[in-house]
C-alpha cells in the first residue's frame, strides 16, 4: 500500500468513516488543491467491454447433463439467444449480465459460440469472479435493476469503489491510511468524522514486558487473545484489503494489517506459546544475535538493530518485521498482540543496514502517533471478536516511557504572525475555526490563540507549523494582496556574471557553439590525455557512492569532456568542430571544511575543417594560428592590454603546448593535442585547444575606461625587413621595437621565412611600423631617429639584422 | 503576346514586364536587346497599337494617348539605366559570373539551449530587483541539508538521491544552500536568484538526469507574505510563458519551507483540457516555494521573528523541455550539434522528438 511517497485508499472504505457525495474527479481536485496530491485515481476493476443486460425468458434441463440448464435469453437482438449455464441460481425472468459472442473476459476467455454436449450456446451467463469484479464463484450474478435487453452494462456492474493513489510527504505519516485520510475530507468538507468502534481494554494485564531504554521504545502495548482460530476472514475484509492492495492471508494476519490500513498503526501477531517464558524484553540486539525473519532470511543483528526478544532470544525486529517462529500459524492458540511507538532512527538504520522495507517500517520511520497504540489494539480486539478470531482477554499491557508523550502539545499561535505570514487579515477567532476543523482545538487568549495538538499531528511542532495549517484550509487559492508587493529592493548586476554572459556571447557571435558537458570524469581520463602524475588535474576528487565507474570523479578539465563530444559529432555530421564550453572543474583544496577549488574555465576546442566546403578557396584544417587567434582577440575583448608572456608548457605537457602568462600567473593552457592523445579519442585529426582561467583574469569592475583624442595628425608608415637567428623570438622583436620607438603606434608583421636561401638557422622578419605624434606632422627626420633607435637596440640585443636588399 | 492578352489590351502588363527586364539589364547590350524586344520596330508595343483597330472609336483615343505616355516612360528608363551601366562599365566583374554563387561564411555557433532559457529567466528576475547569487556544486551535508532543516537519519532525505564524496561534503542535491551561505553573510532585506547546477544520484532515463541545472529564489524583509510570493512567481510564469497561463498554488511539503507549496500552471499545449504533456490532468508542475522555514533563519543566525521570506525553486532543464517540447532531458549534455543548432536562431518554434 505504502511506497514511492504514497498511499492507496480505496473510496468505500474512506466512507465508513466520512460521507462523500463527491464525484471521484471533484474528490481528487479538492485533496490536490487541499495538499493531498493525488497522483492518479482509478475505478478498483478493469473495465469490461461487451458485457450486455439479458432477460431469461425460460429454463430447461440440458438433456444429456443433469447440473446444466438450456436457457433462452433476450438480449435485444431480433434473435433470442439459447445459452448454457452451469449456475444452480439460474431462473425464469432473471437479469443477468451476458457476454455475447467474441468478447473477452477479464481472465482472457473469449466467448465464442458452441456447442455442449449437442446443444447450442450462444453466449455466456456471468458470475462475479468471470467477471473480475468480485470474489463468487457460485453463481450467475442477479442483476438488481432493470434495463432494456441488449443495453450495455460494464458501468452498472461490478464495483463503484475508486483507488486514490495519494502522495505522502514524509512530514505527514498520520496521512498513511483510511481514518488519516478521511480526516482531511472531513476537514476540507466540513463534515463530521466518524471513529470507528472499539473494543474497551482495561489496563493492568499481568504480563512480564520489559523496555531496555524508553528512548528507544517509548511505548509499547499488548493486546492477549486465547481460543485462536485461525481461518480466512469474512469477503467484506477481504475485498477492502484487496483493494488497499494488501493480500489477504488469514483472519489474524487479516485483522493487524486492516487496522494498519485503517488507523496507521502496525500490529503484529506473535504466537504467545512460543514465547520462551512468557515474556517481552524490547532491547538492543547482542553481538552474536541472529533471527529469522517473516521472508525466510536469516539475518545477523549487532548493537545498532533494536529488537523483541523473549527470554532467550530476539523474536522479531523492533517496528520492521518479525520472527519466522513466532509467526502465527493454524496451530496457534494463544497471541499477543503488539502495538508500539520504536525510535524513528534506529528503525531506519536497521531497514537500511538489513535492505528491507516493510508497512511497518516506513510508518514507524516517519514517527507515527504514540497516542493510539491502545486504541489500536482496542480495534483489533473488536475485530478478531466480531469476526470469531479468537476471544480477547479485558486487560491490555501498556508501558510509556513518559507520560507527556501522550498529552496534547500546547502551542501559541500569535494573530499577527498569521497574517503577516500569510498576506491576509483574519481575525483570532478566525483562525481558531481553520484550526478547529483538523481536530486542533484552540482557543483565545487575548489577541492570540493557544492551540492544543493532538498526538496524531506530531509534524506540527511550532507556531510555523500552525501557520501553515490556517493557510493550507484557509486555501491558497483565497490568498492575494491587491496592495502590490511593496518591493523597494533593486538588482545589483554581478560584474562576475557579466563578464561570463559577455564572453560567451562574444564567442558564440565568432562561430562557436556552445556545449554543456558532465561534471563527472572517467577516472582514466588524466592517463588517456598524457598529464603527468604530479599534474593537479590527475588528482580528482571521487564520488564515494558514483553512477558508473566512468563517472565517478569530478572533472579537473573540461577537455575530456569536450573531446568526448567532438568524438560523438562524427566526421560524417560535422566538417568542422569550434566549440567552448563556460563551467567548473573541482581542484582539491585544504579550504573551508575540506572543499575543493570550484574554477571557473572556458575551454574551447578546433578540429577539421576550419570552414565549411566552399567554392572560393582551397578546403584546410583549423591550425595553430586560427586557434591563436581567437584567443588574442577574446582576451582583447576582456581589455586585457598587458602583455602575455607565452612560455613551454607545463611538464610533460605537449612541446607544442604554451602557457599564457599575465603578470607572471598563469591565465591559460593553449596549444595543439598530442596525437596519440586525439587518437585515443578518435580523432585523425589535429585538434587545437584553449583553456583559460577565467577567474584568474582581473576581477571584472566598473567600466573605467575613459574617450582619448583622436590625433588629427597623419601616420608614417615604414616597412623593415630583418634577419634573426633560430633563437630569437618575433615577441623579442617586438618587445624591443615597442620599448625604443617614442612614437609607434602600431605593428604588424606581414611575412616570415625561415631557413631556404637565407642558410640554416635564420629567419626573416618583415613589418610595418606606423608612427604618430600628437603635437604635430610627423618629418621624415623623426621617423628615421626612431628607426635608427630600432635597429641598434636590435643589433645590439638580439644580433637581429636589417636584410640586404 | 497572344490573342487573348491582346484583346482585352493589357497595358499593365506590358508595362510590368518591359520595367522590369529594362531594370534586370546588367549590361548595355543586355539593355539594347530589351529595348529591341519591347520597343522595337517589331516590338511588343507595335503589336499592342494594331490591336487598337479592335476598340471601339470613343476608346482609340484615349487607349493610344496612355500607349504614347508608356513609351515616352520606357525610353527615358532606358536611357537613365544606360548612362548607369555605362559609368560603371570599366568596373571589375565581381559576381564571378554569377550572383547566386554563395557567399563567404564561417561556421555558425550559438548557445547551448539551457544557457539560453535561463538567460532569459535571469532577465525577467533582474527586472524584478533579483539580484545574482552562486555557491559551490560541492557542498558541506551542513549547508545542503542540516541548515536546511533536514534533520539526520530523516525521511525527508529519501527524496533526494545524494552523491557523497565523503561523509560530511556531497554534491549539492539542489541549489537552496546557497540561500543559508547568502544569509549568513547578508542581512534583509535581500532578494536574489541562484541559478546553479545540482546532483542527484538517480539512474538517467528520459525524465531524470543525474546532474542538471536549477534556479533558485529568495526573498527577504520584514513582512514578506505568502502573498507576496504568489504575485512574483505568477508574474514570472506569465512573462515566461504567457499571459494567458493560470496558476495555482498547492499546499505540499518541503522541509524549508512552511507553508510550502507546489506551483502548478496550466497545461500551454491542451489549455487545460488534459493531454499527454499534462498527464491528462490539465496542470503542469512548474517549482517548489514556500516561506522560509523559521529554523532555517535560525541557522543562518537572523532574529527567527524579526523577518519573513519566501523561496522557490526551479528545474531549467525542465523548463527547457516544457518550453521547446524536448522529450529526452539526457539530449541536454549529450550535445549532438544537431540539437545544440536547432536553439540558435532568434526565434524558434518546434518540436524536438
Amino acid at each position: 500500500m505504502v511506497g514511492g511517497g504514497g498511499v492507496k485508499v480505496s473510496l468505500e472504505w474512506l466512507k465508513r468513516y466520512v460521507d462523500i457525495k463527491e464525484a471521484p474527479e471533484v474528490l481528487a481536485r479538492d485533496l490536490t488543491m487541499f495538499g493531498l496530491n493525488v497522483e492518479e485515481f482509478h475505478s478498483l476493476f478493469p473495465p469490461l467491454k461487451g458485457i450486455v443486460y439479458g432477460k431469461v425468458l425460460d429454463v430447461r434441463k440440458h438433456p444429456k447433463a443433469d447440473r446444466l440448464s438450456l436457457c433462452r435469453v433476450d438480449v435485444g437482438g431480433e434473435k433470442i439467444l439459447d445459452i448454457i449455464c452451469g449456475a444452480q441460481n439460474v431462473r425464469e425472468g432473471l437479469g443477468v449480465p451476458v457476454a455475447l459472442h467474441g468478447t473477452v473476459l477479464p481472465g482472457g476467455m473469449k466467448i465464442k459460440r458452441t456447442r455442449i454436449r449437442g446443444e447450442v450456446s450462444e453466449g455466456m451467463i456471468c458470475s462475479e469472479i468471470e467477471l473480475g469484479i468480485g470474489r463468487d464463484a457460485e453463481g450467475i450474478i442477479e442483476l438488481d435493476f432493470e434495463e432494456k435487453p441488449g443495453a450495455g452494462i460494464e458501468e452498472r456492474l461490478g464495483s463503484s469503489d475508486y483507488i486514490f493513489d495519494i502522495e505522502v510527504t514524509p512530514n505527514r505519516p498520520d496521512q498513511l491510511c483510511h481514518v488519516g485520510v478521511a480526516r482531511e475530507i472531513a476537514a476540507l468538507y466540513r463534515r463530521p468524522l466518524r471513529m470507528p468502534e472499539c473494543m474497551t481494554l482495561e489496563t493492568g494485564a499481568e504480563y512480564r514486558l520489559v523496555i531496555e531504554n524508553g528512548n528507544d521504545c517509548p511505548r509499547y502495548s499488548a493486546a492477549f487473545i486465547d481460543d485462536v482460530a485461525t481461518g480466512p476472514s469474512p469477503g467484506w475484509m477481504q475485498d477492502l484489503l484487496l483493494a488497499a492492495g494488501m493480500k489477504p492471508i488469514n483472519n489474524i494476519v487479516d485483522v493487524t494489517n486492516f487496522v494498519l490500513l485503517e488507523l496507521g498503526q502496525p500490529l503484529h501477531a506473535f504466537d504467545r506459546d512460543r514465547l520462551a517464558k512468557d515474556m517481552i524484553v524490547v532491547r538492543r540486539a547482542k553481538n552474536g544475535d541472529a533471527l529469522v525473519t517473516l521472508d525466510d532470511i536469516e539475518r545477523e543483528l549487532d548493537g545498532r538493530d533494536l529488537v523483541i526478544a523473549d527470554a532467550d532470544k530476539p523474536v522479531g525486529l523492533a517496528g520492521v518485521i518479525g520472527g519466522r517462529d513466532s509467526e502465527v500459524t493454524d496451530s496457534t492458540r494463544r497471541i499477543l498482540l503488539e502495538s508500539a511507538m520504536f525510535n524513528p532512527r534506529l528503525v531506519r538504520q536497521t531497514r537500511q543496514h538489513m535492505k528491507i522495507e516493510t508497512e511497518a517500517s516506513y510508518r514507524f520511520e516517519r514517527e507515527g502517533d504514540i497516542g493510539i497504540t491502545v486504541a489500536a489494539l482496542e480495534r483489533a480486539c473488536l475485530l478478531i471478536k466480531e469476526i470469531g478470531a479468537g476471544c480477547p482477554a479485558l486487560f491490555h499491557a501498556d508501558i510509556l516511557a513518559d507520560p507527556a508523550l501522550v498529552g496534547k502539545r500546547k502551542i501559541t499561535m500569535r494573530t499577527r504572525q498569521v497574517n503577516r505570514v500569510m498576506g491576509t487579515h483574519l481575525s483570532a477567532r478566525e483562525t481558531v475555526s481553520l484550526l478547529e476543523r483538523l481536530e486542533i482545538k484552540s482557543e483565545i487568549s487575548g489577541r492570540d490563540v493557544i492551540a492544543s495538538v493532538p498526538s496524531f499531528r506530531r509534524d506540527i511542532k511550532a507556531e510555523i507549523d500552525l501557520i501553515e495549517e490556517a493557510a493550507r484550509v484557509y486555501g491558497y487559492e483565497n490568498i492575494g494582496r491587491e496592495d502590490q508587493s511593496g518591493c523597494n529592493i533593486f538588482s545589483h548586476i554581478s560584474g562576475d556574471d557579466k563578464r561570463i554572459e559577455t564572453v560567451c556571447n562574444y564567442l558564440v557571435s565568432r562561430g562557436f557553439a556552445e556545449v554543456i558537458t558532465s561534471t563527472f570524469m572517467d577516472p582514466g581520463d588524466p592517463v588517456r590525455m598524457g598529464w603527468l602524475e604530479r599534474d593537479p588535474r590527475c588528482n580528482a576528487i571521487r564520488i564515494e557512492n558514483p553512477l558508473t565507474e566512468a563517472q565517478s570523479v569530478l572533472r579537473t578539465s573540461l577537455l575530456p569532456g569536450m573531446l568526448n563530444v567532438a568524438r560523438r559529432n562524427s566526421l560524417s555530421e560535422r566538417e568542422g568542430i569550434k566549440i567552448f564550453e563556460m563551467g567548473k572543474v573541482f581542484i582539491p583544496a585544504a579550504g573551508e571544511a575540506g572543499l575543493p577549488n570550484e574554477e571557473m574555465h572556458i575551454t574551447a576546442i578546433f578540429t577539421r575543417s576550419v570552414r565549411p566546403l566552399n567554392w572560393f578557396g582551397k578546403q584546410r584544417s583549423f591550425d595553430y594560428f586560427d586557434m591563436k587567434g581567437e584567443l588574442e582577440a577574446l582576451l582583447g575583448r576582456l581589455g586585457i592590454s598587458q602583455e602575455i608572456v607565452l612560455a613551454g608548457g607545463g611538464e610533460g605537457t605537449h612541446q607544442f603546448v604554451c602557457n599564457w602568462l599575465l603578470d607572471s600567473k598563469l591565465i591559460a593552457e593553449a596549444g595543439v593535442l598530442p596525437s596519440s592523445v586525439a587518437r585515443i579519442y578518435d580523432s585523425e585529426h589535429q585538434v587545437f585547444y584553449f583553456d583559460l582561467w577565467i577567474d584568474d583574469l582581473p576581477r571584472a569592475g566598473r567600466d573605467r575606461k575613459r574617450y582619448r583624442q583622436i590625433i588629427p595628425y597623419p601616420a608614417v608608415k615604414r616597412d623593415l625587413c630583418v634577419i634573426a637567428a633560430d633563437r630569437v623570438m618575433f615577441a623579442d622583436i617586438r618587445n624591443v621595437v615597442k620599448r625604443e620607438a617614442k612614437l609607434l603606434e602600431k605593428i604588424w608583421l606581414f611575412d616570415y621565412y625561415r631557413g631556404g636561401h637565407l642558410g640554416e638557422g635564420k629567419r626573416s622578419y618583415t613589418f610595418r611600423l606606423s608612427f604618430r605624434s600628437s603635437k604635430g606632422t610627423l618629418d621624415d627626420s623623426t621617423v628615421d631617429r626612431e628607426i635608427g633607435r630600432i635597429l641598434t637596440a636590435l643589433q645590439r640585443e638580439l644580433e637581429v639584422v636589417l636584410r640586404e636588399e | 503576346m497572344n490573342d487573348d492578352d491582346a484583346s482585352r489590351l493589357d497595358i499593365e502588363g506590358f508595362e510590368e514586364r518591359s520595367v522590369k527586364a529594362i531594370m534586370e539589364a546588367r549590361t548595355p547590350e543586355m539593355l539594347e536587346e530589351q529595348r529591341i524586344r519591347f520597343l522595337g520596330r517589331k516590338g511588343e508595343i507595335t503589336e499592342v497599337l494594331r490591336s487598337i483597330v479592335r476598340l471601339s472609336k470613343d476608346e482609340r483615343p484615349v487607349v493610344g494617348g496612355r500607349l504614347n505616355e508608356l513609351k515616352q516612360r520606357l525610353n527615358a528608363l532606358i536611357e537613365e539605366r544606360k548612362a548607369l551601366l555605362e559609368t560603371s562599365d570599366g568596373d571589375e566583374e565581381p559576381f564571378c559570373g554569377d550572383p547566386t554563387l554563395p557567399g563567404r561564411r564561417g561556421w555558425e555557433g550559438g548557445r547551448h539551449v539551457l544557457h539560453r532559457v535561463l538567460a532569459d529567466i535571469k532577465e525577467i528576475f533582474f527586472g524584478m530587483g533579483y539580484s545574482l547569487a552562486t555557491g559551490p556544486d560541492v557542498e558541506l551535508d551542513y549547508y545542503n541539508f542540516e541548515a536546511l532543516n533536514f534533520p539526520p537519519d530523516h525521511p525527508s532525505r529519501d527524496t533526494q538521491d545524494t552523491f557523497y564524496i565523503n561523509r560530511d561534503i556531497l554534491l549539492r542535491t539542489q541549489t537552496s544552500p546557497v540561500q543559508v551561505r547568502y544569509m549568513e553573510r547578508h542581512t534583509p532585506p535581500l532578494r536574489i536568484i541562484v541559478p546553479g547546477r545540482v546532483y542527484r544520484n538517480e539512474t538517467p532515463d528520459p525524465s531524470h538526469a543525474a546532474e542538471f541545472l536549477q534556479m533558485e529564489g529568495l526573498y527577504i524583509d520584514t513582512d514578506v507574505s505568502l502573498a507576496d510570493l504568489k504575485n512574483d512567481v505568477t508574474f514570472f510564469i506569465h512573462s515566461f510563458f504567457g499571459s494567458d497561463a493560470k496558476v495555482r498554488f498547492r499546499p505540499h511539503f518541503f522541509p524549508f519551507t512552511e507553508p510550502s507549496a507546489e506551483v502548478d500552471m496550466s497545461c500551454f499545449a491542451c489549455k487545460g483540457e488534459g493531454c499527454s504533456i499534462c498527464q491528462k490532468t490539465g496542470w503542469i508542475e512548474i517549482m517548489g516555494s514556500g516561506m522560509v522555514h523559521p529554523h532555517v533563519f535560525r541557522y543562518a543566525g537572523y532574529e527567527t521573528d524579526r523577518y519573513t521570506g519566501f523561496a522557490f525553486g526551479m528545474g531549467i532543464d525542465r523548463i527547457a523541455m516544457l518550453k521547446y517540447g524536448i522529450g529526452d532531458i539526457r539530449r541536454f549534455l549529450a550535445n549532438d550539434l544537431r540539437f545544440n543548432s536547432q536553439f540558435w536562431t532568434e526565434i524558434w518554434s518546434g518540436v524536438v522528438e
